[in-house]
């Protein structure tokens, strides 16, 4: 066959990123990290040069040194962002199907950074910048990521 | 180091599918036009610098197989790929070359046409080091999915917390994009042609991400962009008006692992972008610039979402912290003001992604030449500043031109 083709076409790309496990150093701070959560306790880990307060866990700091020392905070932290999934955000496109959920970026009191979690028991009206949550532990946590991503209204 | 200045800068046609031209045809509209602006070949090119996401496109090492199209053949060459930043990078390694006095004249090309494959793909391989991770904590995937997917994914909850932190409302998003819209509308290499939008049309477009709409956000293009780039001194027996590049610095923000929420340093703050200011500070200094809120005539901030025009205008150092919705209130913003941002229409209104950075640099360096026509600012353009955010969210590339050498 030989074609001169007018037009170009899109080939649509397919990587199941679900299947991937990853050899990760971080795995090895995050188990230690993840069993506390039996004890429905968050752990920190602190850099020894600039303070700071990482949870959860990396292996090196902003400031190049490796955190090392592990501290406990609290599971009641600050809401630091927001945003909506599903129907309360895309309005009818492909990913609006499904739940809906707010989703924020929770600080833990003593920690330094920021993770998200499912913000539950609350309207999409009342969440702000500045509001207090706590973590919602499951009955018997299993020590694994999913235990610390629920939060609720804390006052 | 010798100075260093754009002599020839050259744009494809950018709209969303370009079903016309292949990849290396693409790259061939706009070096060829780079060639014509100079009266150059590539013989009188040293090196070809080039850059795109390969993973977008799904073609890895194009500038290989379209060697012919690049006018590279028998030249040394180079690919550099950075993600958003891509385009500022490679003028970086234009910059690089010319400066260490190795080369005196070289093409920087960068491209993305992200119709051929699949750009949300090449993304989620990008943030492959943070998803992974959070698959081996135990997450659940359907959980991660909704936290948000895409750029938008990220920029959300920039925008939210930038929000909040400098007093930015939903009508200053609207504001900044109508602006930038209609100044794309005055630049026939700009993708989405809307003139006279109003910010009130803007807050009509569906909600894609809270708290961005759908005349928030960047489209989809293909195009590319290509400047000839030589030293001071061939500048100047090639044109009469060169833009130099005063100074190019980068800085790598917090790495990908955990940077899932939005790349601020340390995951602090999303919206904090030290790396910018670092790399801004550099930047102003290398270049002689004392005060960049009064050196600075244009700024070209690297934008795909309308709240980072505002907080990335901030963290270039043009005003404190959280001044920007006032500036842009106080109408300095627009074309006929005392700081024009985003006069091309910005990568709100055109985002060939690979290209979007270099296009910055392109843009400062035709309103100092005074090439750009319609969306020529009014006011007479010393000094302006491009800048580039990308990597895996963690990278910023800043450019300073002026129409005199560095001091």
């Amino acid at each position: 066959m030989n074609e001169y083709k007018e037009e170009t076409t899109s080939i649509k790309g397919n990587w199941p990123l679900i299947h991937y496990r990853w050899k990760s150093e971080t795995v090895k701070l995050m188990a230690n990290f993840l069993e506390a959560f039996k004890e429905k306790k968050v752990l920190g880990l602190k850099c020894p040069c600039c303070g700071l307060v990482y949870t959860p866990p990396k292996p090196f700091c902003r400031c190049l040194c490796r955190p090392e020392e592990w501290v406990e905070v609290s599971d009641e932290g600050v809401v630091t962002t927001f945003t909506f999934s599903g129907a309360w955000s895309f309005e009818g496109m492909l990913e609006g199907e499904g739940e809906s959920r707010i989703i924020v970026g929770v600080k833990l009191d003593g920690a330094d950074t920021m993770f998200l979690c499912m913000l539950e028991g609350s309207d999409p009206e009342e969440v702000n910048v500045g509001m207090r949550v706590r973590i919602r532990w499951p009955e018997a946590p299993e020590g694994k990521i999913g235990d610390m991503m629920i939060v609720e209204r804390a006052t | 180091m010798q100075d260093v200045a754009v002599v020839g800068i050259g744009l494809s046609k950018h709209v969303s599918k370009r079903r016309d031209v292949n990849i290396a045809e693409l790259v061939y509209e706009a070096v060829s036009a780079a060639y014509e602006d100079t009266g150059l070949s590539p013989h009188d090119i040293g090196a070809v610098i080039t850059g795109n996401m390969p993973a977008f496109e799904g073609v890895n090492l194009p500038e290989l197989w379209g060697a012919g199209h690049w006018g590279a053949y028998n030249k040394p060459l180079l690919r550099i790929t950075t993600g958003g930043t891509t385009g500022g990078s490679v003028v970086h390694g234009a910059f690089y070359a010319v400066a260490s006095g190795i080369f005196d004249a070289v093409i920087a090309i960068a491209f993305e046409k992200q119709s051929d494959g699949d750009t949300t793909m090449g993304l989620n391989t990008v943030a492959l080091a943070d998803i992974a991770p959070m698959l081996l904590y135990g997450a659940d995937p359907t959980l991660l999915i909704s936290m948000g997917g895409g750029a938008i994914g990220a920029v959300a909850y920039q925008a939210t917390s930038y929000m909040k932190s400098s007093g930015c409302t939903t009508h200053h998003l609207d504001k900044v994009a109508a602006m930038c819209r209609d100044n794309a509308a005055k630049n026939p290499y700009a993708h989405l042609q809307q003139p006279g939008i109003t910010p009130e049309e803007v807050a009509k477009t569906k909600m894609m991400e809270y708290p961005l709409r759908f005349g928030h956000c960047c489209p989809a293009t293909d195009g590319a962009c290509a400047m000839i780039i030589t030293s001071g001194e061939k500048a100047k027996k090639i044109t009469d008006c060169p833009a130099y590049i005063k100074s190019c610095t980068s800085c790598s923000d917090e790495g990908a692992v955990f940077g899932l929420y939005g790349g601020g340093t340390a995951n602090v703050d999303p919206c904090e972008q030290e790396g910018c200011k670092i790399a801004a500070k550099k930047a102003y200094e290398l270049a002689g610039i004392k005060d960049p809120s009064r050196e600075i005539d244009v700024a070209e901030p690297y934008a795909p979402f309308a709240n980072q025009l505002l907080m990335f205008y901030e963290r270039l150092l043009l005003c404190e912290e959280g001044g920007a919705p006032a500036v842009l209130d106080s109408g300095s913003m627009y074309l006929d003001g005392d700081l024009p941002v985003c006069p091309s229409g910005g990568v709100i209104s055109t985002n060939a992604i690979g290209a979007s950075a270099m296009e910055r640099v392109a843009e400062c360096a035709m309103q100092i030449m005074g090439k750009a026509g319609e969306h020529q600012v009014k006011k007479e353009v010393h000094n302006a500043v491009a800048h580039g955010w990308g990597g895996a969210l963690n990278l910023i590339v800043v450019a300073v031109l002026g129409d005199t050498p560095r001091g």
